[in-house]
């Protein structure tokens, strides 16, 4: 459950070491975010739920990236309504320089995503939704402490934003996905945590798109998440028109639970909506006959050499042997790669123990303990006051929600 | 709470290349057809509502490229998959004769828990070609080798909508029959126990 670089993932050690983590301040948002892939491609962007970061998307970063197309993704910004959100959005657009987009959103992300491709539909030139609502006012109803979350202390903020997710005992990849999103969640202040609330109870609903339900892909789990069955099928209702990409199983977070399968369905979304990959253009890619070889069956070559390549390389560039693969056939490949990363980086990770997080991480984590340590006093001050105020106040919810409900 | 949920039922067609498998997908959920041959790059995939003893199912049917070679394809693709619909095409016999090749292709990279009773169905596809004159591969043949198998065996025309309602409906009733029940949380795509679930035996037709 513990988050931090040492217990992470394999592959996920292997992704931070090779994609920068970006963090830029955008009028008054401090925008924490990953951009990698070929600039020339129009961007997909990834927009993480209330319980995400930038980081759960780094197995479709690293995927698809490789195929040769841009994926960037970000945190939610410290917004505190709807309209707020947009207007970061959009600023956080024009300062990367980044103007026709694919959104890709899940869950609160998703709702984000709509509400975007609504007051921007210029800007938006498809949709992937996943485990998602158009509207937000049962949420509201089911948090009557809503107004004063911005006192509410960290611990009560982050209990309540995992708790939807299943915590009996679950199939391993789900398992290890819902640790992952866990350690993340360690890694978010109380401020972000209140603010992803905020608009998460903000009661508000998607108006209605200008983008064609074509251009929409809707990517549902069908087992389980914390997303009410209800609220999936009013967005499925209200896109009749949209792709239907389900997935049969993966929970909450089946971009990293069956990271092979939602890579499929992206990429299928974008070759639909006319995003072409550029596997030209990834640095370290061999350049002969990588654009035109689309159509040749790729034997199985790619294992061997994959191997055998990475084993030697240590952290400047994406490994080209993907990179020369068809843009589309590569479904598979993207997942035996995957697999075979993450026995590689298990490895790796072996061989080189703790001395070698990358440089990033660590001005990150300096950063970061400055930060915490000045926040510290006055977060105790302030929890140790309402933690005595806050039974006083969800008592008076409970009671008149109980009024209600009679 | 998870009443309303539709099953998903996933459906995989394979078969040599311009036998028709993107034409039989594209008549039977969006009763269209061209005459434009275009070859499927890498796969693609349709959705279609059915029916079927009042509950309502989700098929979702996964088209492949034919001259693909199969290892490009993978897991994602063949995951959870409930039945495999093969298509020759009547009028060419090394088409037929591929069959078995691909039904052992599937069975290896699918590797169903239980793969002596995994549907599948065999679409024998195009007989409205020059009248049935160019036919070569005979029906007795055909279904010869399906009942071998234990397959059922469909006669099919993409393009005059001929008796592809009737195959796709076999097709769910099959797919139907191999998903186990959705009360059971029965992981698909790693076996921890490294023994043979309990699954409903599959298809007998």
């Amino acid at each position: 459950m513990k988050g931090g670089v040492l217990s992470a993932p394999g592959d996920y050690i292997y992704f931070k070491s090779q994609v920068p983590l970006h963090k830029i301040p955008i009028g008054s948002k401090q925008w924490r975010y990953y951009d990698f892939g070929p600039k020339v491609v129009p961007p997909l962007i990834c927009l993480p739920g209330i319980a995400g970061t930038a980081d759960v998307y780094y197995k479709q970063i690293m995927s698809l990236s490789m195929k040769g197309y841009r994926v960037i993704s970000v945190d939610i910004p410290r917004a505190w309504n709807n309209h707020e959100w947009i207007q970061a959005f959009e600023k956080f657009l024009d300062t990367i320089d980044v103007h026709h987009i694919h959104l890709y959103g899940t869950a609160l992300g998703g709702f984000l995503a709509q509400l975007f491709a609504q007051h921007r539909p210029r800007r938006v030139r498809s949709l992937v939704l996943s485990n998602t609502f158009v509207e937000t006012t049962s949420f509201s109803a089911s948090m009557p402490w809503a107004p004063i979350v911005g006192w509410a202390p960290a611990f009560i903020l982050k209990r309540h934003v995992l708790s939807g997710i299943r915590d009996s005992p679950q199939e391993p990849f789900i398992a290890d996905s819902v640790d992952f999103v866990v350690s993340q969640v360690e890694t978010l202040s109380r401020e972000d945590l209140a603010s992803r609330l905020t608009l998460t109870a903000d009661a508000a609903s998607v108006g209605p798109l200008l983008l064609p339900d074509s251009s929409i892909t809707l990517m549902d789990t069908n087992d389980y998440c914390a997303t009410p069955q209800s609220l999936k099928d009013q967005v499925c209702e209200r896109y009749p028109g949209a792709r239907r990409a389900y997935l049969k199983s993966g929970g909450d977070f089946p971009f990293l639970s069956r990271p092979d399968e939602v890579n499929l369905h992206l990429q299928l979304h974008l070759r639909r909506v006319g995003v072409e990959a550029r596997p030209d253009l990834i640095p370290g890619a061999p350049k002969d006959g990588s654009g035109g070889s689309s159509n040749e069956p790729n034997n199985g070559r790619k294992d061997a050499d994959d191997s055998s390549e990475n084993d030697k390389r240590d952290s400047e560039t994406p490994p080209p042997a993907e990179s020369a693969e068809p843009p589309l056939a590569p479904e598979a490949t993207g997942s035996h790669d995957l697999d075979n990363q993450l026995l590689k980086m298990a490895k790796l990770s072996d061989d080189i123990g703790e001395s070698v997080s990358p440089p990033l991480e660590n001005s990150f984590f300096r950063d970061k303990q400055n930060l915490l340590v000045s926040r510290a006093l006055l977060n105790v001050t302030c929890e140790f006051f309402i933690l005595n105020m806050l039974p006083l106040y969800l008592g008076n919810c409970t009671f008149t929600g109980k009024v209600a409900v009679m | 709470m998870a009443s309303r949920r539709r099953m998903l039922l996933k459906v995989i067609i394979l078969g040599d290349s311009g036998v028709g498998k993107t034409s039989l997908m594209n008549q039977y959920v969006n009763r269209k057809f061209s005459n434009q041959y275009k070859a499927t790059i890498g796969a693609d995939f349709l959705t279609k509502e059915v029916q079927f003893e009042d509950r309502l199912y989700t098929l979702q049917i996964w088209d492949t490229a034919g001259q693909e070679r199969f290892q490009s394809l993978g897991v994602a693709f063949y995951r959870g998959a409930d039945c495999c619909v093969l298509v020759y095409d009547v009028n060419v016999m090394k088409s037929f004769e591929n069959l078995n090749n691909w039904r052992e292709e599937f069975l290896i990279q699918a590797s169903p828990s239980d793969p002596e009773n995994f549907p599948f169905v065999v679409l024998g596809n195009k007989i409205d070609v020059d009248g049935g004159n160019s036919r070569v591969v005979s029906e007795k043949k055909a279904k010869a080798w399906c009942a071998s198998k234990g397959i059922p065996y469909f006669e099919t025309s993409a393009k005059e909508g001929f008796n592809v309602d009737a195959a796709f409906q076999c097709i769910a009733k099959n797919a139907l029959k191999n998903e186990p029940e959705e009360e059971i949380y029965l992981p698909d795509t790693i076996d921890v126990a490294g023994g043979n679930q309990p699954r409903s035996t599959g298809c007998e037709c």
